[in-house]
């Protein structure tokens, strides 16, 4: 599904070169679970927004779905962004200004789907998620746990290809994290391929695969055994 | 504490300069225009206001007419001030206007403007005397009297009193040298006392009205007994004798002259200026509806700058919610940090003040060319609005702000995120709408008066004069002399056989009539049952209406191929024909003020006064019929080849200097041009409001695009997570300038019937006007709406190039 080959991503100011991502090459299948994991400015960050089309990359290759991403114009990014990825944030970045709804129901606007199967569909997503009653608050009035739901939603709304969440329990305790990450695990029993950052081994271990980066490049691999039981107690 | 808030208002300037430029100059041309505004206002209120019997001296008007008003009165009525009138406490008759005559001492000679006034003159206008007194100045009719600066240039360092002066004809002693304290209605150069000899010319005629009246009450509360008792007087001795000398009934009487509409009315000299209802006085009357509009258009841009200065200030106040909340958790109170905002504002409106003043005194060259007035920046009442403009500005632009910074919550505010709060949003959105509302009224409103002034100046007059050279010409021989008529004539054919001898001149004639002027006389008459028609008095030569190229509509023109022409033949315009209701005219008697006259021809209605003015009933005959006529005419029209012009108008200057006048200037103006001018104030206006309209517009837009670029970087965050949703650029430009939209709309919506209303006010000036149509609103939308979406969409597109990861980061 996603197929990285040598890319690097170069940072310049006047005085000084840093290479964010060196020669980078990973391969996601399809259904896959991978979790990219380093100490702060490692590039994993920097990879999530390539793969993401956030950001572009100075050289090497980067497929998406069979197709090239390196050198897409702003409005095709745009168009394959919408259509194939969903996004989960850290910090949610939900839009104040607008109700959850309004929120869920965003990323079906600009694929223009109609009206009426716009409601459909938050209503269905949100029903999984357990927000169908908070549909009418302001994200304000929501606890950070109801409001990483209300950006899980607005990822999956789409049914995106890829999901891409970067730190996801980040501004969350440890129990609303804990119910993010079993939520994230449910979408990958679905079938959902998910790429995700973290800080945390204790999230990474929900993945079937975590990527070590530190200064731009990728230092290991290693596939877990997943056994949530044992780490719950 | 007060270096403090200095530094910090010097590092926000630094680093908005443009903002804080742009801020500063909109302020200071809203001061600007307002101060441009006080000082015409000034200088208009100042008239009669130094006057101490502004409020008890009267000038005598009467109401001829439902729409005529003379400030001229009957001489007969003197005899009766005298004696029946205890609430008076004296009277003057003076001529209301200047003669510009010659005043000859030795052999000095000035021209100067002279009022010829009865000896109490002074007692109605107290001028201040350096020499002699008011009560003596004008003692008998060998008097005159002079103002200072005629005396400096007449006499120089010689004492002016009891030296003789030679004015048409007569020796007269001067007798007091005075100076005007301040703006009056009337300020001659010089006054005389000659005018009691024509009041006894005329002390029996009550149907001549001729003379200027001036009546000082005991009290301005018996104002009412007083016109009723002149009042009484007029019909007991007009319409009662007048019916008795035509053996009818008094209502027979005015049943056949259409009723009696002479009603008196007194006007108090301080109203003279400003809020006459005729323009009775030598230095006219001041424009007071331009004056008005003047103050209300700066005035409106002053709002339009302040609510600039108010939606700047609370956009960037958001900006600077951080310092505010720990300036409040280290200890500062709310009046502390209202003191400190205030105080901003302090600083930036002396900027503004000062810099106004700079461009006050930069262009008031060009504004005095404007106004035809001398205006200068001074005066303590000046520097009094100056000081109240300042507080005034301060406390409006300052104080909202304030309150509104020190009512952040500091808690909120550290904690971050208040960059995006909503607070605020509504005060600004609502400033939003009134600028958009003024810059409606400014782009509608300049269109429709460029509209009118096109109509006007493009109509068809009736006339043409782009080749009619029009001469000021003076009659100077006195009407006492023995063959004055006859006098009058062969001078004016002189001048006639002579000209038309110049080389490029084709034709010579006049009338007793110029355009583009109300000078001139009417005569009422009547026809059949009609009610009277006050006709003016077309007395022409023949060729005239020829010359002009003005029409005639039915039946024949003035001819020297029929003797009768210049015996008993009329014509009348369509106006008067009109007004006289007969279908068939031609061949038709007239009795016109005791004269049989034959109508022979119908003139097409033509512009004379101007284009406020309707045409007005016109009579034309021939200066031999009505003999009295020709000294009237006060222009010679000369109808001059396009080639050559200057040679010719020099060759007929030559000529003029030498034989026709040989003390007073040759002046000329050609007659299109003299017509224009009767508008030119309404030209003025024209431009003054497409000047403004630039200015509203540039500050409007300017306000515009500061807030939509505070408002945009707001919701960059909600653009970057639209963008990662993926929104395309156009979808986002959409919805970042949807609200705007909305705003215009609105603004334009209230606009609407304020602009109809004042700009349908404004054309009820002009008797030939054009409707409202429904293209100016159109056109002002269009405008409005382009101008809106390039400002709002030219910051809307930059918003969205920007970088997502930034604002999805760090914010």
């Amino acid at each position: 599904m996603i197929k990285i080959n040598n890319l690097s991503k170069v940072f310049r100011t006047e005085e000084v070169e840093t290479k964010a991502l060196n020669e980078v090459s990973i391969t996601i299948n399809q259904g896959e679970f991978v979790t990219i994991m380093g100490a702060s400015g490692s590039g994993k960050s920097t990879l999530l927004n390539i793969v993401g089309l956030l950001d572009g990359a100075s050289s090497g290759n980067y497929e998406l779905l069979n197709q090239e991403m390196i050198g897409l114009k702003e409005q095709e990014k745009s168009k394959v962004r919408k259509q194939n990825i969903g996004f989960i944030f850290q910090n949610f970045n939900l839009i104040d200004e607008l109700s959850v709804y309004d929120n869920i129901e965003l990323p079906l606007i600009y694929n223009n789907v109609s009206s009426s199967e716009r409601k459909k569909k938050v209503e269905v997503i949100a029903e999984r998620l357990g927000i169908s009653h908070r549909l009418k608050h302001y994200p304000q009035q929501l606890s950070g746990g109801q409001q990483q739901r209300v950006a899980v939603a607005r990822a999956l709304i789409n049914d995106p290809k890829i999901i891409l969440a970067d730190e996801p329990t980040g501004n969350l305790d440890s129990k609303n994290g804990n119910e993010v990450m079993e939520l994230l695990t449910d979408l990958h029993a679905q079938g959902s391929t998910i790429l995700m950052v973290t800080h945390s081994d204790y999230d990474a271990s929900f993945s079937q695969r975590t990527i070590f980066m530190k200064d731009g490049i990728i230092l290991s691999e290693k596939k877990n055994n997943r056994n949530v039981d044992v780490f719950v107690s | 504490m007060l270096r403090n808030w200095i530094n910090i208002f010097l590092y926000h300037i630094k680093n908005n300069k443009l903002f804080t430029a742009l801020n500063v100059l909109g302020l200071s041309i809203g001061i600007a225009g307002l101060i441009f505004a006080i000082l015409y206002w000034n200088d208009e209120h100042s008239y009669n206001d130094w006057n101490p019997n502004k409020e008890r001296v009267f000038q005598v008007i009467n109401r001829v007419s439902a729409t005529d008003y003379w400030a001229s009165n009957v001489a007969p009525l003197e005899a009766h001030l005298k004696t029946d009138f205890n609430e008076i406490e004296s009277y003057c008759y003076m001529d209301n206007w200047y003669y510009e005559e010659i005043v000859q001492y030795k052999n000095k000679k000035e021209i100067l403007k002279i009022t010829d006034a009865q000896r109490n003159f002074f007692e109605m206008f107290p001028f201040d005397f350096i020499h002699g007194n008011a009560k003596t100045a004008l003692k008998d009719n060998t008097s005159i009297a002079i103002s200072k600066a005629v005396a400096e240039r007449l006499f120089g360092t010689e004492n002016p009193m009891g030296k003789i002066v030679t004015y048409s004809g007569k020796k007269l002693v001067v007798r007091g040298v005075y100076v005007v304290p301040g703006k009056s209605s009337m300020q001659p150069n010089a006054v005389t006392n000659l005018i009691d000899n024509r009041l006894l010319a005329e002390k029996e005629n009550w149907g001549n009205f001729s003379f200027g009246l001036m009546l000082k009450l005991k009290n301005p509360g018996d104002k009412e007994k007083v016109i009723a008792k002149i009042q009484k007087l007029m019909f007991e001795n007009r319409i009662v004798k007048w019916a008795k000398s035509e053996g009818i009934t008094i209502e027979e009487w005015l049943k056949k002259n259409g009723g009696d509409d002479l009603k008196v009315i007194l006007e108090p000299i301080k109203d003279a200026r400003l809020h006459s209802i005729t323009d009775g006085y030598a230095e006219g009357k001041g424009n007071y509806q331009f004056l008005l509009i003047m103050v209300g258009l700066s005035v409106l841009i002053l709002i339009l700058s302040i609510v600039n200065y108010i939606n700047l200030a609370t956009a960037n106040a958001i900006k600077r919610a951080k310092e505010v909340g720990v300036r409040k958790i280290i200890g500062a109170s709310k009046s502390n940090i209202i003191k400190q905002f205030i105080f901003e504002t302090i600083l930036i409106t002396t900027f503004s003040i000062l810099l106004a003043l700079v461009i006050v005194e930069l262009s008031l060259p060009y504004y005095n060319e404007f106004l035809g007035k001398k205006l200068v920046i001074f005066g303590s009442q000046f520097y009094l609005q100056l000081v109240l403009i300042f507080i005034i500005t301060i406390v409006v632009a300052g104080i909202f702000p304030a309150v509104y910074v020190s009512n952040f919550e500091t808690l909120k505010v550290l904690k971050g995120n208040f960059g995006r709060s909503k607070s605020g949003v509504w005060l600004r959105n609502g400033m939003l709408i009134l600028q958009f509302a003024i810059a409606t009224f400014f782009i509608i409103g300049s269109y429709i008066v460029y509209e009118q002034i096109k109509y006007i100046s493009t109509k068809d007059l009736g006339f043409k004069g782009d080749q009619v050279l029009s001469i000021s010409y003076r009659n100077k021989y006195n009407w006492k002399e023995d063959n004055y008529k006859k006098k009058v004539y062969n001078r004016y054919n002189m001048i006639k056989t002579e000209i038309s001898k110049i080389n490029g001149v084709e034709q010579v004639a006049t009338g007793a009539f110029s355009f583009g002027s109300s000078n001139g006389s009417t005569t009422g008459f009547t026809y059949k049952n009609s009610h009277n028609i006050q006709g003016r008095n077309m007395a022409v030569d023949f060729g005239m209406l020829e010359m002009m190229q003005i029409q005639i509509k039915e039946g024949r023109s003035l001819s020297e191929k029929f003797a009768s022409d210049t015996i008993n033949s009329m014509l009348v315009n369509e106006t008067a024909l009109k007004e006289m209701g007969e279908k068939n005219p031609i061949g038709k008697e007239v009795n016109w003020n005791e004269n049989k006259l034959k109508i022979i021809g119908v003139v097409k209605d033509f512009n004379l006064f101007g284009p406020q003015d309707k045409v007005p009933p016109m009579v034309f005959f021939h200066f031999k019929t009505v003999d009295w006529m020709l000294q009237n005419a006060s222009k010679i029209h000369v109808k001059v080849k396009g080639e050559n012009m200057e040679q010719t108008i020099a060759d007929i200057e030559k000529f003029w200097v030498k034989n026709v006048d040989t003390d007073y200037p040759f002046q000329y103006d050609f007659v299109d041009k003299e017509y224009a001018r009767t508008y030119e104030t309404y030209v003025k206006q024209k431009n003054l409001f497409s000047l403004l309209n630039v200015i509203v517009i540039l500050i409007a837009l300017f306000g515009l695009f500061s807030l939509a670029s505070f408002s945009i970087q707001r919701r960059m965050k909600e653009i970057a997570i639209r963008k990662t949703l993926g929104a395309e650029t156009n979808v986002l430009l959409k919805e970042l300038s949807k609200q705007y939209i909305v705003f215009c709309v609105i603004g334009f919506l209230i606009a609407l019937f304020p602009v109809y209303y004042l700009l349908n006010l404004w054309l009820e000036n002009f008797a030939f006007r054009i409707d409202i149509s429904i293209i100016p609103f159109i056109i002002g939308f269009v405008v409005l709406l382009i101008l809106t979406l390039v400002v709002v969409l030219s910051r809307a597109y930059q918003a969205t190039q920007v970088e997502v990861l930034k604002y999805l980061k760090y914010e």
